[in-house]
């Protein structure tokens, strides 16, 4: 995992990648918490978001949850096979369960997020 | 619905669970977040109900001989943080108080496989098996147990909104896809009196938070204009019922 990755306490990961876009995607401990995932719907490229907005839902065996942006700005991309893969998202949850790739409207609002170390706490703080 | 979603709003604001018991005028189907419309209007047992669809997954409920339930929690209370947390208890507090009225219920649980049976993908939320679902043994059951209570998740940005059901007995608006309930089950329709098991559980559940239970009237016009018009468009507006 990147160091440079933030988390939202929502349990979204945003990564910073070159040329001023970042990858989003849910944490190891949120897809095991689900459990058996069954659905996924992903939003449009080309949709603007709000930090906290949610842009999408994913359905396990008995919860919808949303997905919410982690930082403002215009989704540029989407994993669009991973709603027929979704097993990806508990066997590589950072790399090949990516969901969106976002261009941020100020990169500076990636700061707001919680460092590895901060979003670890938070979770070994709740309880299982 | 849209009430239920101002119950998650409140829950947050005022930092505990809270929970609404409601009934049905008719029996009517409630669908999961992400079930088919077309499958369940083509049902032979459902098809012909008035529907709704729910903000939570799962599957297909149909109300009308049942305890129909929203509960709600800030994700930052203590059964908020995973979606085991609260059915459990739930549905543990349900099986206490059914064990201590005679009926020798238990939480299903996954034989080591996934955290669902199979058969997951069936309509209707009672032919579904998933970890944490209220079962009871019977001879003429089949080796999953009969299932009495089932419930379902929307988890928000803030709180957790679950939906649930408690089988009070069958429905005889059904010919087909019907299940027994409480009633059927312990042989007698005033063998368990609703009242009772609603105050039952809902002391049991504040015994396990170690907190007190408080009845407020329900004032779901009141409620409702508190949800305002967002909420209430959301549910009303035939995209949201027809979304797949």
């Amino acid at each position: 995992m990147a160091a440079e990755m933030r988390f939202a306490k929502t349990h979204e990961w945003i990564r910073p990648e070159a040329g001023g876009l970042a990858t989003v995607g849910v944490s190891a401990y949120a897809v095991e918490a689900l459990t058996d995932l069954v659905f996924m719907q992903l939003p449009a490229v080309g949709r603007r978001v709000k930090a906290g907005e949610s842009f999408g839902e994913i359905e396990s065996v008995k919860a919808v949850s949303d997905l919410y942006a982690p930082v403002s700005g215009e989704i540029v991309e989407v994993n669009a096979a991973l709603p027929n893969a979704l097993e990806t998202l508990g066997k590589d949850p950072y790399e090949a369960g990516w969901i969106i790739r976002i261009r941020p409207d100020d990169p500076a609002e990636m700061g707001n997020l919680l460092e590895r170390s901060a979003y670890d706490a938070m979770i070994r703080s709740q309880p299982h | 619905m849209a009430v239920d979603s101002r119950l998650a709003e409140q829950a947050v604001d005022r930092g505990t669970l809270l929970l609404r018991i409601y009934g049905w005028q008719s029996s009517a189907l409630s669908l999961g977040a992400f079930q088919s419309l077309a499958e369940a209007e083509a049902s032979t047992a459902v098809g012909g109900l008035p529907l709704v669809r729910r903000p939570s997954g799962g599957g297909a409920i149909v109300h009308g001989t049942d305890l129909t339930y929203a509960a709600a929690v800030p994700r930052t209370h203590p059964w908020g943080a995973t979606p085991q947390l609260l059915y459990d208890a739930l549905h543990g507090a349900m099986v206490e108080v059914l064990r201590e009225r005679g009926l020798d219920c238990r939480l299903w649980r996954p034989q080591g496989g996934p955290a669902a049976d199979p058969a997951e993908a069936a309509l209707l939320c009672f032919d579904r098996r998933s970890s944490g679902d209220v079962v009871i043994d019977r001879p003429d059951a089949d080796r999953r147990g009969q299932k009495l209570m089932g419930s379902a998740q929307r988890r928000l940005q803030a709180a957790v909104l679950q939906h649930g059901s408690l089988l009070l007995r069958r429905n005889p608006d059904l010919t087909a896809g019907c299940h027994p309930g409480l009633a059927d089950l312990a042989g007698s329709p005033d063998g368990l009196p609703e009242p009772e098991i609603v105050d039952r559980w809902l002391a049991t559940v504040a015994a396990r938070l170690g907190a007190v239970v408080n009845l407020e009237p329900v004032r779901d016009p009141q409620m409702l204009l508190e949800a305002g018009e967002d909420w209430i468009e959301r549910f009303r507006d035939p995209r949201w019922t027809g979304r797949r």
